[in-house]
């Protein structure tokens, strides 16, 4: 394991809560935790149960952060095209 | 005219029968392909075994079954963010779990479950004492060795398991949850109950949180 990786592991072993959410309660809330995001509000402060199981489980964060980047893009108007997607794919 | 209807006129284009259905069907399933494709531009990595044409080929069968997936869960939606937000993480997730078992395809059970004690506690046997004073650099020491007992003494052999697979070897859940025909909540159960157990352990030889972390992130 790398240095940086156990600091992030050991991080996470204490800030672990006797209850944390599900990976389905997360995907449930998820979209509605990214959407608070685009709009400019604390997310993170109105679900923080949700945030901490983002900062403990690696395959939800890694959904949420494609979901996040998704649908700024989109708020900005700069979500690429399915074409370019597909040139973009070597 | 997908990104121009509300979230009430999505749910019932998509539940009308019919050309508006199909038009429905038609845009959101652009919407699914672009969120697949989305996801595999920026994870390459994980598909690097596959042609092209192969991997287009698969976004196109992830966008059908994430499409199948949004169609199953209408009822679900809530209402609390955009429909078209709700229904991407239906195909980031399909993506993910797909790419990731493209990536960890070739590698057996037992390679992913290797366990070799030494190598497992190389980075904390390391001399990391390099700007510490000799009091710190024991207290570090300690800290390796009660994580170890932890791990050694008071996790399952499961716990232990997922622990060794995900956290020391960094496989990712998906590819842990489709080798052990498990589910993401159950692994997850397991690595909480785990987090758990190292907590007390390192609290109960009076380990607290910043003087701990500041030990390891001390590190040049």
């Amino acid at each position: 394991m790398k240095s940086e990786s156990f600091e992030n592991w050991l991080r996470n072993i204490y800030k672990t809560q006797d209850e944390e959410i599900s990976c389905t309660e997360c995907f449930d809330l998820v979209s509605r935790f990214v959407e608070l995001e685009v709009s400019g509000e604390s997310a993170a402060a109105k679900m923080p149960q949700l945030k901490q199981h983002l900062d403990q489980c690696r395959a939800c964060r890694d959904e949420y952060g494609t979901l996040r980047e998704l649908r700024r893009l989109e708020d900005e108007g700069e979500a690429p095209s399915v074409d370019d997607l597909r040139n973009s794919i070597r | 005219m997908s990104n121009v209807r509300t979230n009430e006129e999505w749910l019932d284009d998509l539940r009308a029968s019919g050309a508006v259905q199909e038009a429905a069907i038609a845009d959101l399933r652009n919407l699914l392909l672009r969120t697949v494709l989305f996801f595999f531009s920026r994870n390459l990595g994980d598909l690097g075994g596959l042609a092209r044409d192969e991997t287009l080929q698969l976004a196109e069968d992830c966008a059908q079954d994430a499409l199948i997936a949004v169609m199953n869960h209408l009822s679900d939606f809530r209402g609390d963010s955009k429909f078209t937000t709700w229904a991407y993480k239906f195909a980031v997730n399909i993506a993910l779990m797909t790419a990731r078992r493209e990536r960890w395809k070739g590698v057996s059970l037992d390679e992913l479950s290797f366990s070799d004690d030494s190598a497992l506690f190389e980075w904390m046997r390391e001399d990391k004492s390099r700007g510490l004073v000799p009091d710190q650099s024991a207290m570090q020491s300690e800290v390796g060795e009660t994580i170890r007992e932890v791990i050694e003494r008071d996790l399952t052999d499961k716990q232990r398991q997922i622990l060794i697979m995900m956290v020391f070897n960094e496989v990712p859940m998906d590819e842990v949850v489709r080798r052990l025909g498990t589910n993401r909540n159950a692994i997850y159960k397991l690595l909480h109950d785990a987090r758990r157990k190292l907590k007390s352990g390192l609290q109960e030889r009076g380990f607290e949180v910043g003087e701990t972390l500041a030990l390891f992130s001390a590190q040049g």
